[in-house]
């Protein structure tokens, strides 16, 4: 969706009320199934079954074991529904094709639109359990209450988000809104102005850049307000947010930061609870649309006219903001590309809560384990990484490394899982 | 089913797509198999594979000791390693496999995977690699004569 966006840019066309309507549905649905996997499949194992429980047992098939059966099947019931209004929207769900410049490739029938309202109803009712399952289970928790909120997981940054005109959350359009670690809006820009707030370091051991807030400056892998470091994600959406723009889903923002004592909130396990909130939101917000009169409309496309030159897309990926910047020459043809995903905005803060969580939990006398890399890992999975998006490399599996060293340097020990090659 | 994977604009991992693309065009005769083309992993495959009573999956691999071109057939427990996570975001085979089976999802009920041994999965491109390029009519026959009944093991 950020490389239409981008596109719509180059050829300097507006799309028809139908046609932007027609492309948010398509990306709440989007959003809707990818929610629904990262929390069932990759966060509740480690609150269903316990942060230090079995691998053979924490994942999906755990929970399932856990919280009963039928919850499984709405699990894989919901997700393909979320699917099924894409690919029928545009071809496919994953690589979908139905993007032109100007809008989308064809409107969608009655038909279509009936079928869609029964599945955004279902998945609103889907939402409105799995946060329920989240306040029964993790919530209510004492043990998992104090390990989401606790200085382990916890790191302060500035935050960024999309925001509509009323600075509510949005996937699909709006400004680019950025609070620093109070939740003081700092800027709020257009996406074409992205380069005037965002610069990236580099370092020499790594493929990926270190995105940076470019008034505050880089100033290494430290937190705080000094630092340029921010984080974007469904939290940091939220805290850059006032608020979500449909009822159900405001009520549980609400909620949560009542919970954990106002906004912004710092602590990276809580990811996973914003992910649900927006899962209402992106459910709520796709029946809505689902209702709209103008979403049968024919008319979903705006066939351009200009001379395409260059153009910048931006919305919220599941994980976070996505930057499209494309240059073309006067026949379309793109000549630069310029990418930021959401993994790599979070590639610095990930180091950060990496190394924050090893330091916080690996302590004289601590037995090193499995559930002790799991709980390290814990800190890294939350950002819901796509390094293979970031880097354009799929190992295959999740290395993972720990090493002890000593109060002279030397190593103490050395705990590993899934390493290629290491010495 | 069969079921061919990959991404069909990542040179050497689109060759389960274009095995399909080619099986299709063979078997659009007969009513009893379905050919479908997917770039989907994880709990995606739930999706794909339920309903069926058998399912013949084509994809790319990498082993440490393989040989560009060599087409390996695999069944589902070849990749029953761990039921962790592979990718962050997405469950890995077994676990999308044993899931459907768990939640009384008709899986199918046997599993074959013809796996071929790739070199390039990291450059856009949509041509192959000379061996892999030469190994797909192959694959096609051999999976061809495993649908007539004709497989050895």
């Amino acid at each position: 969706m950020a490389s239409c966006k981008a596109t719509d840019a180059v050829y300097h066309v507006e799309l028809p009320p139908a046609g932007k309507k027609l492309r948010e549905l398509f990306y709440c649905s989007h959003m809707v199934h990818s929610h629904i996997a990262c929390f069932y499949a990759l966060a509740a194992p480690d609150f269903v079954m316990g942060p230090t429980s079995d691998p053979a047992q924490r994942n999906i098939l755990g929970v399932i074991s856990k919280v009963g059966l039928q919850v499984g099947g709405e699990v894989i019931k919901h997700r393909a529904y979320a699917q099924s209004i894409q690919a029928a929207i545009a071809g496919k769900a994953t690589h979908p094709v139905g993007g032109v410049p100007g809008g989308m490739s064809k409107p969608i029938t009655e038909e279509q639109r009936k079928d869609f309202e029964e599945k955004a109803k279902s998945c609103v009712e889907f939402s409105k359990f799995s946060l329920k399952l989240f306040n029964d289970v993790v919530l209510s928790n004492k043990d998992y209450l104090n390990i989401i909120t606790g200085n382990v997981y916890t790191m302060k940054s500035y935050y960024m988000g999309l925001v509509d005109s009323k600075n509510k959350v949005n996937f699909y359009e709006g400004e680019v809104r950025v609070v620093d670690p109070d939740g003081k809006e700092v800027v709020k820009f257009k996406p074409s102005q992205y380069l005037e707030y965002i610069a990236e370091h580099t370092e020499p051991w790594t493929y990926l850049k270190f995105p940076f807030l470019k008034k505050v400056g880089w100033k290494g892998f430290t937190e705080g307000k000094d630092s340029g470091v921010y984080r974007v994600s469904p939290l940091a959406r939220l805290n850059a947010a006032d608020g979500m723009a449909t009822p159900l889903a405001q009520a549980e923002y609400e909620k949560m930061y009542k919970t954990l004592g106002g906004k912004p909130v710092h602590a990276t396990l809580v990811f996973h609870w914003a992910r649900l909130v927006e899962l209402l939101y992106a459910s709520e917000r796709l029946l809505e649309l689902c209702q709209d009169k103008e979403i049968t409309d024919p008319k979903v496309r705006t066939v351009p006219t200009a001379i395409p030159d260059e153009g910048v897309g931006i919305v919220e990926a599941p994980r976070g903001t996505l930057i499209h910047h494309y240059q073309t020459d006067k026949n379309g043809i793109v000549t630069k590309v310029n990418l930021i995903v959401a993994t790599a905005h979070n590639y610095p803060a990930m180091q950060m809560s990496i190394k924050k969580a090893a330091q916080g939990l690996i302590k004289k006398g601590t037995a090193a384990s499995e559930g002790l890399l799991n709980m390290v890992e814990m800190a890294f999975r939350a950002y819901d990484p796509c390094m293979a998006c970031a880097t354009h490399t799929l190992p295959g599996q999740m290395p993972l490394e720990i090493v002890i060293y000593d109060s002279k340097g030397e190593v103490k020990e050395r705990l590993s899982r899934n390493l290629v090659g290491s010495n | 089913m069969i079921l061919g994977l990959g991404n069909p604009i990542l040179s050497d991992d689109g060759v389960g797509n274009r095995v399909a693309q080619e099986l299709e065009a063979k078997l659009a005769q007969r009513q009893d198999v379905t050919v479908v083309e997917s770039s989907l992993s994880g709990l995606s495959l739930i999706d794909l594979l339920a309903g069926y009573d058998k399912a013949i999956i084509v994809d790319a691999i990498q082993t440490a000791e393989g040989n560009v071109g060599q087409i390996y057939r695999l069944t589902s427990d070849a990749f029953n390693n761990t039921r962790h996570v592979s990718s962050p975001h997405d469950v890995n085979f077994a676990t999308a496999l044993e899931l459907g089976n768990k939640l009384g999802i008709a899986m199918p009920k046997q599993i074959v995977i013809y796996a071929i041994e790739v070199d390039d999965v990291s450059t856009f491109g949509e041509e192959f690699t000379p061996k892999v390029k030469e190994a797909i009519p192959e694959c096609v026959k051999t999976i061809i004569k495993e649908l007539n009944g004709n497989h050895h093991a």
